[in-house]
């Protein structure tokens, strides 16, 4: 090597290889995996069925199976539905977008994990793997959203153009979702204990974002009975906090008549969406260096 | 196929140093985190300790040392999958690393690794269904295409690997002892493909324990010793250095 050997023109033709990518270098370099972004998630789900023998017919079958089972438990048996005209209907499509936002943030704080091989050999933006489990996700849930129309139609609901709106509207819920899973994803790769974390938290989420029971029973005054009037007249007035709750009832809004979506709800549903997608985004670029370090 | 001194850079490490700190890097279980439990104090490992180098297209570097003089760190480092401690390294293109025991995704068949790989390494699906066959074929892993990879020998899978990583000429590429693998027949294509990419105008940097295969193939070469450069320059030059100063050693880890 000769010392003195003066630089190139193409010098400056060099990437950095040893410091962060920007946000702009990083976006860009995601949009050149987009082939691997929308065909990795295709063939995970058509991995999943494979040994099954309804194969790809468990994608509707699953979800209409448990709405069954919380129409019976919930609906007929407990009766949680006074209230509500079309229980049907609101179960189903709270039930269906509730597990999608479920299922992908789970397969998102995954993602790193179950990936480290991939990560230890190959260079590559890994918002890419939280990204395509959530796609996957996503691309399930077409179906079933398509179930829960027919259920709609079925339990009464006229078509109307705001039916539409249930397009940006799940959008907002898979914004939001994407947004949690880029933190569930950094977290689990630093503490496994967020796979068990998970499951519990969502278990208390789904009971507490309207899905099983209309919020209308705690706007009453005294309507548990207990607890001082100030307390329970403002209890409504906390769900609209719970994300979850906000998204899942925009939506519903857009399809079931009696929903309606009052400007809590969608003020509570943007800022949400927005705000956990560009959060989450930031916050899993932060640790980007750290994934896969032995 | 040396570079000659027109060639463009196409890689420039400047002054690289990596430090592992394995104590505060693993803190996998909340309840340790919150105890405050970080593991054993004080221990860093300067593996690789101000290394500066340049290379350019054409060049086929040879890298030799002892194990722990900080290869493959260096390697890793310049692959961009760890980052430096100070310094900095600049490449015309992400160079890409050939590991050992760098598996793909261990429950998926052969099939699915080739086009997660593939994607995951910038290439378009049409090319990677394009050169399908040639992937398998180059790696001899016809009969198990379709096998998990957790089926699959270590050598098998660095055949693989090997294969996917290079179906396409990268321009930067590193390999870190996957010559090592593989029959007599894998190794001669192995070696062939790489001279064809460095005479391609392609930069490949090569650590092996193989000294006679670095002696035979590059056209340049450096020994790392406790993460830094010892000597740099012709392959029969510092391979026989190296020899002396490993039989002075004792050292059995070396291969004529």
């Amino acid at each position: 090597m000769t010392a003195g050997e003066g630089t190139n023109a193409a010098d400056s033709w060099l990437i950095d290889v040893s410091a962060d990518a920007t946000s702009r270098q990083y976006i860009r370099d995601l949009w050149r995996l987009r082939e691997f972004l929308t065909e990795v998630p295709r063939s995970e789900l058509r991995a999943r069925n494979m040994n099954t023998v309804l194969g790809n017919l468990w994608y509707l079958l699953s979800p209409i199976l448990q709405v069954g089972v919380y129409f019976l438990v919930f609906g007929k048996l407990l009766d949680v539905s006074r209230g509500l005209n079309n229980f049907l209907g609101f179960l189903t499509l709270g039930v269906f977008l509730f597990r999608f936002s479920q299922q992908a943030t789970m397969a998102g704080a995954r993602s790193l994990t179950s990936n480290e091989s991939l990560i230890r050999s190959i260079r590559f933006p890994r918002a890419a793997l939280p990204i395509s489990a959530v796609s996957a996700e996503v691309i399930a849930l077409v179906p079933a959203l398509v179930v829960a129309l027919m259920m709609a139609l079925l339990s009464g609901e006229t078509i109307t153009w705001t039916w539409l709106l249930l397009i940006p509207y799940t959008a907002l819920l898979v914004m939001f979702t994407m947004g949690v899973s880029f933190v569930a994803a950094r977290l689990n790769e630093t503490f496994r204990d967020i796979q068990q974390i998970l499951p519990i938290m969502f278990r208390l989420l789904f009971y507490l974002s309207g899905i099983l029971y209309s919020v209308e029973r705690f706007s009453e005054p005294d309507a548990l009975g207990k607890l001082p009037p100030e307390w329970v007249l403002s209890l409504a007035d906390y769900f609209p906090l719970n994300p979850w709750y906000s998204l899942t009832t925009l939506a519903k809004s857009a399809v079931l008549a009696e929903v309606s979506a009052p400007p809590e709800i969608w003020i509570s549903a943007i800022a949400w969406a927005f705000g956990a997608l560009v959060f989450g985004f930031i916050f899993f670029k932060r640790g980007e260096r750290r994934y896969g370090r032995v | 196929m040396a570079g000659s001194e027109k060639a463009p850079i196409t890689l420039s490490v400047e002054q690289a140093h990596v430090v592992y700190r394995p104590d505060l890097d693993r803190t996998s279980s909340l309840r340790d985190f919150v105890l405050g439990r970080r593991g054993p104090r004080a221990s860093e490992i300067h593996a690789v300790n101000g290394v500066s180098l340049e290379m350019r297209a054409g060049d086929l570097l040879g890298v030799i040392g002892s194990n722990g003089s900080g290869k493959s760190s260096l390697m890793r480092a310049i692959a961009g999958l760890i980052p430096l401690e100070s310094g900095r390294i600049r490449a015309r293109s992400i160079p890409t690393l050939l590991g050992v025991g760098a598996v793909l995704q261990p429950r998926l068949s052969g099939r699915r690794n080739i086009m997660i790989g593939g994607l995951a390494l910038g290439l378009s699906k049409a090319t990677v269904d394009e050169k399908f066959d040639e992937i398998v074929d180059f790696a001899g892993l016809r009969e198990f295409i379709d096998l998990p990879m957790r089926a699959y020998s270590s050598g098998m899978r660095a055949r693989l690997l090997f294969s996917i990583s290079t179906v396409v000429q990268p321009d930067l590429l590193l390999v870190d002892e996957a010559l090592a693998v593989g029959d007599a027949s894998f190794k001669q294509r192995s070696q062939n493909r790489l001279q064809d990419m460095a005479g391609h105008a392609g930069t490949v940097i090569m650590v092996s324990h193989r000294l006679r295969i670095i002696r035979e193939t590059c056209s340049r070469v450096i020994w790392l010793d406790k993460g830094t450069i010892r000597m740099d320059g012709d392959p029969d030059m510092v391979v026989t250095d190296y020899e002396h100063f490993a039989e002075s050693q004792d050292d059995p880890r070396t291969h004529p």
